[in-house]
């Protein structure tokens, strides 16, 4: 109901919502905390009145009525205010008295969050817990028949390599040059822009990786995501950890350019990327409120103006010439010295690009980002309804290059959607053994570095509106200054430690210690007679 | 020893298979032999296994090639000597037997071993004291090697103890083999001579203490007796610093992996690199540190605003006239009745024939509480009570001269608020009377004529009254030009509208009835019918039937614009109202409509609105439809003349005051010359004017009683007042804010306003949502850049 008493057709009551509140009246001390926390101030405190129908036993006296105030938490339902259900009332509420509860049927709000004929549009991921690589087993158990090793006892040096790996005969035939080639941990944190992320969310990933590499040994890269790099990291011995990204937008380029010569290393690799699994065809967009002027610095633009990504880089017309362009300039610019790649979104056309590339002596890897990738903002149709699942577009690709001969040579790096679940390794495990040599992985270290409170239910995905309760994708000081980077970079250590044991586990039954079993697809089995056919995996039940 | 028995591995010229040298072995032990000596060709297993040694021992002795697993599974009391080296998995599941091997031993030894001992002359293998337990039942394990250990030494080791002397190993710069002691969760290894990398996570390093010492000493006796090698202890035993040990932690000590913080790598590396503040501490312009999730002061997401007086009442906003409604109760809360009273004569001078009788009360139509399907307050009760007040002292003369053409409520109304601004008023009237329509055409009926008298009163010894006589000529009014600074035309509208349709000439213009019926001349039809259903119709219906009609029938186009308190009080008379009903013509039978029908009547009443008479204005100032055309501020297209009221536009008595008000306001600037003559009226508009309307949903209609019901007077009114945007100063906020971060300040005169502690308010908005009168709100801090 309105406030003037009338009904509109997107007049919601708290049952039509995505979200609910629970509100226990005994337990609160109306001490505001949870009205306060609410990124979205879906909930108030509000007066209400309670009237009570007081009869005496016998009817001995006239009946009366003893009208009473309380005040309390009531949940707003207008659509701008709807519930996220992010939870923070829940966990800063001293007494466990309020918590967001799913709506026990499809909500009514989403008939109606096109308000003024916009589109739903979030951050978050695609809402389906669905999940193929989740389904896969590892049926190869080898303790008996191969040279089993112990994941707790044996020492593991789990390594994969980014960049193009030429037969010696054409090695031997390219005048000297040898492709550039790194050897690094198998596990990527995908690209995640400065801006798309925090400040404090940014640096605490960068500390995290750095302190990998430095203190444990473990070569773990990150991508810059498409937003340029900070001038002291392109100018620090740290910049070796890290795959700079170009992207449609091209943002923070001049200052990458300016600080080539200035540079102690060279990046990992340069990423350029096309595609974006989580909003396949669609570009990106950086909301006016998030440039500020650090984000402005960064990304070599004016303050406080929404940036565009574009769905398509402005000058590409081919594939062709796309990878004769981008992979070549790019090159040029580290005088050949790193590997550059594209990335694009997993699609029924990726084998073109591959074949492509495979001709290309120049193109150092492709990475394939599935459907089930994250994303800072996108439309909601693109997040849930556009995209393809990353398993089988890895299997084809890899399948693909078997056919050529050329397996061993075009690294594919997959991506979206791993570990969505909480299943990080197992699914890493999973695309290596369909043919991936790496994979990437975003949205799951925010979930675990960061405290994302966001779900494959619709939980939170608030990342667009600069509201994240958790500071983590926000550019207001007030919310950022929630996360503290150290903290953030000793959860991406623990993630990285955690999951490289359980990599291990895998891994060891198959006696391998070293050597990655990319494309190793008889230790992939599934209960799935048609997935299994569809992937050339085996059909277990 | 001396054998009673010597079993030998061939026969035959063929090796024995180790099932049956066993099989013999077990055999000689039942046939009461107890020193046995064994010719071995690689049999497996030789000395495990031999159950009744524990009571009475068995003295084993092995020549020849031992094969892998010598004294598996060994009982105590078992004692086996080997005289060359030993192959693999010596002792394996040791369970007691002493196994002495006086050469070297390959991987595997003591594998499992949970009692008994392994004496070693040499070098043993990889894998060597893995996976040994400690039964707390019976004494733990020892190895003792003389020599070195291979990689991979005591694995997952979880009790008793291992010497390694060190001597002559085969990789004396590392005599525990590589990377040792992972998974190693209890016993330890007494060690002698340098070592490489071993499970930090799992094992501890340190000197013997005494009691190790002490047992070291005593026990390398024994184990270099055993071998022969009694020359070698002083050599082993000289420098007690030579020795170490390596001692499984407990699980407690194993949580914490000897990892480097991250504040120091942040510190030390990450900073160190980059500079100082990081990453981006060259181009961040502000702290970064972590705060709190519930943040106070600057860092608050929300700030709490105390926004009293800052939205207009729907009440005030609605009242054409502008009084201040909320303000007249919040007085009377207070207890200034009196002064409640008077204020309302600083905007209209007929406060309770107006806002008591006459108006529709727009206020009370918009009340706030009709959100919440309250009564409304009843302004009615107050606008009668206004009859007492008293007249405000007008301003120091300003000498300026103003004609005010028209008596009725718009010229009253300007005359009025000129006046009290200092200004001299003259006002001249066709009529004997001032007053306008409300003297003159609204029926008795509605008001008592003393209320009107009283008002009129008040007005007269205000103001200096001229009545003409006759209409007003364009001659005297360009001498109105001539002799005042201002002239205002507030003429009303006095020349009925006819329709053009046959028979219109049978008509009885409603205004000219009214009159009529005032002065008690009008004459009545049995049968009426209006034409026109609005205000002046229903007035005209209740009038036909004081005066005797038997019927009336009020027809209109369109729903009648009539307000439903006329059109109760012509219903109750016994009127019937007909929409949408089309005039064809009027015939002696009654009115013929379009549709065929004829409303039967002796009396049509006309009452579709009425026409300003104009005769007088000048070529100069324009007319429009018949209507004096003016500006924002009432400025006709003549310089200093204005036009108010139904001669500008038909409309309501309050909406006549109004202008008034509004016109007085724009000529007082104009002759002051404050503000300069803007036709868009910017300038000349109160700040309230200019405030929104307070958003329904901050006004908390919880706090009053639900049940429907009439005010009876002024203070119950007053308390049920929602006061909205108005800030009642009930304590609600300062009582409710969980912080404490609210107080009332006070000020002189009765000032007193609430304001917020930024330290320690965290930003809930539980003050905006408690607050009866939506005075607080909670709004997004100032940005942080």
């Amino acid at each position: 109901m309105e406030p003037d008493g009338q009904l509109r057709p997107s007049s919601l009551g708290v049952k039509d919502l995505p979200w609910q509140i629970l509100w226990d009246k005994q337990k609160c001390t109306l001490c505001g905390r949870c009205t306060a926390v609410c990124p979205v101030q879906a909930i108030e405190i509000a007066v209400h009145r309670r009237r009570v129908l007081q009869a005496p036993l016998g009817l001995t006296e006239k009946p009366s009525n003893v009208y009473r105030v309380y005040h309390g938490v009531r949940q707003k339902t207008d659509v701008e205010h709807a519930c996220t259900g992010c939870g923070m009332c829940a966990l800063v509420c001293p007494n466990g008295a309020i918590m967001p509860v799913r709506n026990d049927e499809p909500d009514k709000l989403r008939f109606h969050i096109n308000q003024g004929g916009i589109p739903r549009r979030r951050g978050g991921r695609r809402n389906s817990r669905e999940s193929i690589l989740d389904a896969m087993k590892f049926v190869r158990i080898s303790m008996l028949t191969d040279p089993a090793l112990d994941a707790g006892r044996h020492e593991f040096e789990l390594r994969t390599l980014i960049g193009r790996v030429l037969p010696p005969e054409e090695a031997i035939a390219e005048h000297g040059w040898q492709p550039p080639v790194r050897e690094i941990y198998p596990l990527i944190i995908a690209g995640m822009s400065f801006g798309a992320l925090s400040p404090t969310m940014w640096e605490g990933l960068q500390m995290g990786v750095a302190y990998l590499n430095e203190e444990l040994g473990m070569p773990v890269r990150i991508g810059t995501g498409e937003g340029g790099c900070p001038p002291r990291l392109l100018r620090s011995r740290f910049l070796k950890y890290v795959i700079l990204q170009v992207a449609s937008g091209y943002f923070g380029w001049d200052e990458i350019i300016h600080a080539l010569p200035e540079m102690k290393e060279d990046p990992c690799a340069i990423e350029i990327k096309y595609g974006q699994g989580a909003k396949p065809g669609d570009g990106g967009l950086l909301m006016w409120y998030k440039v500020n002027r650090m984000i402005a610095a960064i990304r070599g633009v004016p303050q406080g103006v929404s940036l565009p990504s574009p769905p398509t880089h402005q000058t590409m017309y081919s594939i062709e010439e796309s990878v004769a362009k981008m992979i070549q300039s790019m090159s040029m610019a580290w005088g050949f010295r790193v590997p550059v790649y594209p990335k694009i979104s997993a699609t029924s056309t990726s084998l073109a690009v591959l074949n492509n590339l495979a001709r290309n002596p120049y193109a150092a890897a492709l990475a394939l980002d599935g459907e089930d990738g994250g994303t800072g903002a996108a439309y909601n149709i693109s997040l849930d309804h556009m995209g393809h699942p990353i398993a089988s577009n890895v299997r084809d690709a890899y399948l693909n290059l078997v056919k050529i001969g050329k397996q061993n040579e075009i690294p594919l790096i997959a991506a979206g959607g791993v570990g969505k679940n909480g299943n990080l390794a197992a699914n890493a495990a999973a695309l290596i053994m369909l043919g991936a040599s790496a994979v990437q992985v975003g949205k799951s270290i925010l979930q675990a570095a960061g405290g994302c409170v966001g779900s494959e239910t619709d939980r939170c995905n608030l990342c667009n509106t600069g509201l994240c309760p958790k500071g983590i994708t926000s550019q207001d000081p007030r919310l950022y200054r929630r996360l503290d980077p150290e903290k953030v970079a000793e959860r991406l250590v623990d993630v990285v430690v955690s999951f490289d044991t359980e990599l291990k586990k895998i891994v060891a039954p198959l006696g391998r210690s070293t050597s990655l079993p990319i494309g190793m697809s008889d230790a992939l089995g599934i209960a799935d007679a048609s997935a299994a056919q569809r992937l050339s995996i085996r059909y277990v039940v | 020893m001396v054998p009673t028995i010597v079993i030998d591995g061939m026969e035959n010229g063929l090796r024995v298979s180790s099932r049956v040298l066993d099989e013999r072995i077990q055999k000689a032990v039942s046939d009461g032999h107890r020193r046995i000596e064994v010719i071995a060709y690689g049999q497996h297993g030789l000395g495990g296994r031999i159950w009744t040694s524990a009571n009475d021992p068995v003295e084993l002795r092995i020549v020849g090639s031992s094969g892998q697993r010598v004294g598996a599974m060994g009982l105590p009391g078992t004692r086996i000597d080997v005289e060359g080296a030993a192959s693999d998995d010596l002792g394996w599941l040791n369970a007691g037997a002493c196994i002495t091997v006086k050469g070297h031993a390959t991987n595997g030894v003591g594998n499992a071993m949970a009692q008994g001992k392994i004496y070693v002359g040499g070098d043993i293998g990889g894998r060597g004291m893995t996976m040994t337990k400690h039964n707390p039942r019976l004494d733990p394990p020892e190895l003792w090697v003389l020599g070195g250990a291979g990689d991979f030494f005591a694995e997952f080791m979880a009790g008793g103890t291992a010497v390694i002397c060190g001597y002559d190993a085969a990789h004396g710069d590392n005599v525990l083999g590589y990377r040792p002691c992972v998974g190693m969760v209890g016993g330890k290894i007494l060690f002698r001579g340098p070592i490489g990398a071993f499970s930090e996570r799992d094992a501890a390093l340190r000197a013997l203490d005494d009691t190790e010492w002490a047992w070291l000493t005593e026990g390398l006796k024994d184990f270099l007796g055993r071998l022969g090698r009694t020359e070698l202890l002083k050599g082993l035993t000289s420098d007690r610093n030579a020795w170490r040990v390596l001692a499984a932690r407990h699980s407690y000590e194993k949580g914490a992996a000897p990892r480097r913080t991250m504040k120091d790598f942040r510190e030390q590396s990450w900073d160190a690199e980059l500079g100082k503040g990081g990453l981006i501490g060259d181009i961040a312009f502000s702290d970064r540190s972590p705060v709190p999730v519930l943040a106070t002061g600057n860092m608050r997401r929300f700030i709490p605003v105390w926004e009293n007086e800052k939205y207009l009442p729907p009440c005030q906003a609605n009242c054409p006239t502008g009084i201040p409604v909320r303000k007249r109760w919040d007085l009377i809360r207070r207890g200034k009745i009196q002064e409640a009273v008077d204020l309302a004569l600083l905007y209209t001078p007929f406060p309770a024939t107006v806002c008591g009788y006459l108006c529709p009360n727009l206020c009370m139509q918009n009340c706030t509480r009709h959100k919440a399907d309250l009564e409304a307050v009843d302004t009615r009760i107050l606008g009668k009570a206004s009859l007492n007040a008293k007249a405000p002292t007008p301003l120091p003369d300003t000498g300026k001269r103003i004609a005010v053409i028209g008596a009725g409520p718009s010229g009253l109304s300007v005359a009025w608020q000129l006046r009290l601004k200092g200004h001299r008023v003259e006002i001249f009237d066709s009529r004997m009377r001032p007053g306008g329509k409300i003297t003159g055409t609204i029926p008795r009926s509605r008001i008592p004529e003393e209320v009107i008298e009283h008002e009129i009163k008040r007005i007269e010894e205000m103001l200096a009254f001229h009545a003409l006589n006759h209409p007003l000529t364009k001659d005297e009014f360009g001498d109105f030009r001539h002799q005042f600074d201002i002239v205002v035309i507030a003429v009303g509208a006095q020349k009925p509208r006819i329709i053009p349709i046959p028979g219109s000439e049978r008509v009885v213009p409603a205004l000219t009835f009214l009159k009529e019926s005032r002065l008690d001349r009008a004459k009545v039809g049995r049968r009426v019918v209006i034409i026109g259903a609005g205000n002046v119709g229903c007035d005209a219906a209740t009038e036909a039937f004081r005066l005797g009609a038997e019927s009336v029938v009020l027809i209109d186009v369109q729903k009648p614009s009539s307000s439903e308190r006329e059109q109760q009080n012509a219903k109750d008379a016994g009127a019937v109202f007909l929409w949408p009903r089309f005039t064809k013509a009027i015939t002696a039978d009654g009115v013929e409509l379009r549709d065929g029908e004829t409303l039967g009547a002796d009396m049509v009443i006309m009452a579709v609105g009425d026409l300003p008479e104009l005769d007088f204005l000048p070529e100069d100032i324009k007319t429009e439809r018949g209507f004096i055309v003016v500006d924002d501020t009432f400025r006709t297209t003549a310089p200093n003349v204005y036009a108010v009221g139904d001669s500008v536009r038909l409309g309501l008595l309050t909406e006549a005051i109004g202008a008034g008000r509004k016109a007085a306001r724009a000529i007082d600037n104009l002759l002051r010359g404050e503000v300069p003559p803007d036709p868009k009226g910017r300038g000349n508009v109160q700040t309230e004017e200019r405030l929104f309307v307070i958003p329904p949903g901050r006004v908390k209609l919880e706090y009053y009683d639900p049940r429907p019901r009439h005010f009876e007077d002024i203070a119950s009114c007053a308390a049920n007042c929602a006061s909205c945007g108005g800030c009642r100063d009930c304590g609600m906020c300062e009582t409710a804010c969980p912080q404490g971060a609210i107080s009332r300040k006070e000020g002189e005169e009765g000032f007193f306003e609430y304001t917020v502690n930024g330290e320690l308010c965290i930003g809930c908005g539980t003050c905006a949502g408690v607050c009866p009168t939506g005075v607080w709100n909670l709004v997004p801090n100032e940005p942080l850049k």
